[in-house]
């Protein structure tokens, strides 16, 4: 039977997702070394076009586009993964309490989940985020309020199989307590469904702050992909380059992050893969 | 000093009128876009900016405009300023009907002014407050008797200001709430035919205007189209063909020009004025010294703006009162914030009002709130910001929806400096003195005084030249009460937009009023 790695590793479409995520997390990293200036600075005549001093081009307002995509990969990433570790936390707990305990307690979380998840999501963050008017942390909060119940759904049905296995039932046995045995014996049982599920949801994380931002409901003095959609949405006959660059950035992220996912469920469910 | 201005020319223009209404080609449909959809029809409790654009067409005014906003005649053929400016004798039309064919006469002027206008209407309750009664010793004369002289009314009077209601109709019931609010019944050259929610309402030509031949177009299709790139395109396919007021992004109201079949006049705007401006708050750190907000004013690169971000569409505001103002004589510019040397003049201020630059080369930090009027705000916003980088001044940028934005700037005054946008409209006491007179600051009222500064010198100036009849002496107290507002620099005045009006060629004669798209259309023909 082969490992998780070399399953993992033996799929050459992770390592197209494993490049272009690599490259970005150096991109963002080292955004202050690439391009030191303020990605808001107006730098030069606005709406230059891509090829001349600024490579990809400069906005509406004389904005560097190629400044722009770099801090933009920072603040995109960035509020992405904190929406979704956020979502996977609060999801991850509802879900294993519910399933754990079952009965009234279930059915009282799983009612609550349920509210959430008939609201449209995406509609529901453009409300909170009209409520708690557009910040970064606001973006979190809201991404990561309208991501949550999937996670929920899927470790409460794990938590349900997981449960009435021997091993917990010796565990019950053995006298450990609630939490211990939560903590120790079922949730690392569900862990492999939980990471397929995160890692897909930062995907979906960056889709939804791009749209927010796209709308005007992005963090305003935050550069990133979404916001330069937004501030070049108008312009798209004159300057194809200032939704195009960034699109494309978006594209290819939430691809890599769909390839890698993929793998690591190809990888965790051998079951599946072998069929 | 007795004023007489009697409107000779009234009868000589009118015959001028019919001349080439002969020559002109009557029919055809205009097809006009407006946005957003009016909330109702009713502009005499109203002045939501959508429904001035539809009902200045079915009601008329005592007078219309020219551009250089002096009076035309319109229901009255001439009006006449009593010596001691206390009374204004109307001379009424006798052949006006309204749509439904009960003649006009001084009652349903009595009854504009005195119940409806002076009563409800947002800005006529300041316009007539010294209204005291209008008599009507006749069928045809409306005497309005006034407590103090007030020029004003005289600026006031148009189908989009103060329209004219019929009293058989509006005398019904309660005025605010009133059966006709979406179905107006006046007397303008167009009646209302349909009112289809959410796509247009549809205005036909009334048979038995009183302008004899008048109005060339057979019928006026307001078209309600809430996607922007979408109004553009129907503009640019002729299926719609007259857009204004912000209805066409200003980026696309330049790209529009270069096309053959489409003309943007930015004429039209002269009775409106919008002024962009930053509100500060002055009673509140660091915005309370004079010298910081003449700073911040000196900063923002009125030049850059208008061609980045209102696209040509602007020019640089000189005060608190608009140039469109200059014809008339009540215009005056304040200290020049454009000078070569503005940056270094900013930071020499800024030095003096105890702000020195920090270690990191800032000076200190504020929040920059954005008026929620879209795009063009925003990208205001990201201006401004960089603009003060450049003094070492921070500004963090924050967006919320309108009712918050309001809420922070006019009643919690919860806020260190925001965008604004006011109009200067057709007299600086419409438009100008709510923004600095004391009177005027007023908790909860919007767009009124939101810097809460005032000054006794100010307002006494003000005082005098809203009762002063004579326009050059009014335009000596203005000239005076410009230049302390911009010493004080309550708000930085950045720049006058002036508002491009999309027309289709094969249209004649769109714009022939200072309120530009706010005119009644009478004239408008096909080629």
């Amino acid at each position: 039977m082969k490992t998780f790695w070399s399953r993992f590793l033996g799929n050459p479409r992770v390592y197209l997702g494993l490049l272009w995520l690599g490259l970005l997390l150096v991109v963002a990293i080292a955004a202050n070394v690439l391009a030191p200036t303020d990605p808001f600075a107006i730098v030069g005549k606005p709406m230059a076009a891509p090829g001349g001093e600024f490579w990809l081009g400069t906005d509406s307002l004389g904005r560097n586009v190629l400044a722009g995509l770099i801090h933009g990969s920072r603040a995109t990433i960035l509020i992405a993964v904190l929406a979704t570790l956020f979502a996977v936390a609060f999801g991850t707990f509802m879900g294993a309490v519910a399933g754990y305990y079952g009965g009234l307690i279930d059915d009282v979380l799983m009612r609550f989940t349920e509210f959430f998840q008939t609201i449209p999501s995406f509609l529901f963050a453009i409300v909170l985020i009209a409520i708690l008017s557009p910040s970064a942390l606001n973006l979190v909060v809201a991404i990561a309020t309208v991501s949550w119940p999937p996670i929920a759904r899927v470790v409460r049905g794990e938590v349900l199989t997981v449960k009435s296995r021997e091993f917990v039932q010796a565990a019950v046995v053995a006298g450990q307590g609630d939490a211990a045995i939560l903590l120790k014996q079922v949730l690392p049982n569900t862990l492999s469904p939980l990471i397929v599920t995160g890692s897909l949801l930062i995907a979906t994380a960056i889709l939804a702050e791009s749209a927010l931002s796209f709308l005007g409901l992005g963090a305003p003095n935050v550069m990133s992909w979404g916001f330069m959609i937004g501030a070049g949405r108008s312009f798209m006959r004159e300057a194809w380059w200032l939704v195009t660059v960034p699109g494309i950035a978006i594209l290819l992220t939430v691809l890599a992050i769909n390839l890698v996912g993929e793998g690591l469920n190809d990888a965790l469910n051998p079951r599946l893969a072998d069929l | 000093m007795n004023i007489r201005i009697v409107l000779a020319l009234a009868l000589a223009t009118t015959a001028l009128l019919s001349l080439p209404a002969m020559a002109q080609k009557s029919g055809g449909t205009l097809v006009q876009i407006t946005q957003p959809e009016p909330p109702n029809l009713a502009p005499y409790i109203s002045t939501s900016a959508p429904i001035g654009q539809v009902t200045a067409k079915v009601f008329d005014g005592l007078l219309e405009y020219g551009f250089d906003l002096k009076p035309k005649p319109s229901l009255a053929e001439s009006f006449e300023v009593s010596p001691d400016g206390k009374s204004i004798t109307f001379k009424l039309r006798k052949d006006v009907k309204f749509h439904d064919g009960k003649p006009f006469t001084s009652e349903d002027v009595q009854f504009t002014i005195m119940e409806v206008l002076k009563k409800n209407h947002p800005r006529g309750i300041a316009t007539f407050r010294d209204v005291t009664a209008v008599d009507t010793p006749d069928a045809h004369t409306a005497i309005f008797r006034l407590a103090t002289p007030a020029p004003v009314i005289l600026k006031a009077l148009s189908s989009y200001e103060s329209p004219i209601v019929p009293k058989h109709i509006y005398g019904q019931g309660d005025i605010k709430t009133h059966a006709n609010a979406n179905t107006p019944i006046g007397s303008g050259p167009f009646k209302f035919g349909e009112w289809r929610r959410g796509e247009f309402v549809r205005l036909d030509k009334n048979p038995n205007y009183w302008r004899a031949g008048l109005p060339y177009l057979d019928r006026l299709v307001v078209r309600f189209i809430a996607d922007a790139s979408t109004r553009t395109a129907a503009l640019e396919k002729g299926e719609a063909h007259v857009a204004g007021l912000g209805a066409v992004p200003y980026n696309d109201a330049k790209k529009l020009a270069a096309r053959p079949n489409i003309e943007v006049s930015t004429k039209g705007t002269e009775m409106i004025s919008p002024m962009v401006e930053l509100l500060f708050n002055t009673k509140q750190a660091p915005f309370d010294n004079p010298k910081v907000r003449q700073a911040i004013s000196y900063a923002a690169d009125r030049n850059f703006t208008i061609e980045n971000v209102w696209f040509g569409f602007g020019k640089p505001a000189m005060g608190i009162i608009s140039s469109n103002f200059q014809p008339s004589g009540l215009f005056a510019p304040g200290i020049d914030f454009t000078v070569a040397d503005r940056i270094e003049r900013a930071n020499k201020l800024l030095d003096e009002a105890g702000f020195p630059r920090k270690a990191d080369g800032t000076r200190f930090e504020f929040t920059h709130d954005i008026t929620p009027y879209g795009e063009e705000w925003q990208r205001f916003g990201e201006t401004i910001q960089q603009n003060l980088a450049q003094i070492g001044v921070k500004a963090t940028l924050r967006y919320e929806d309108l009712p918050k934005w309001l809420k922070r700037t006019y009643t919690d005054y919860d806020f260190a400096v925001t965008s604004n946008f006011l109009f200067n409209l057709a007299d600086p006491v419409l438009g100008v003195h709510r923004a600095v007179h004391s009177d005027r600051i007023r908790p909860g009222t919007v767009f009124v005084n939101g810097s809460r500064w005032s000054s006794p010198e100010t307002d006494a100036l003000m005082d005098k030249a809203a009762v002063e009849p004579n326009e050059a002496a009014r335009g000596k107290l203005y000239a005076e009460f410009v230049q302390k507002v911009s010493e004080a620099s309550p708000i930085a005045y950045i720049l006058e937009v002036t508002y491009p009006t999309v027309i289709n060629k094969q249209f004649k004669n769109v714009i022939d009023t200072p309120l530009g798209i706010y005119g009644n259309f009478a004239t408008v023909h096909r080629e």
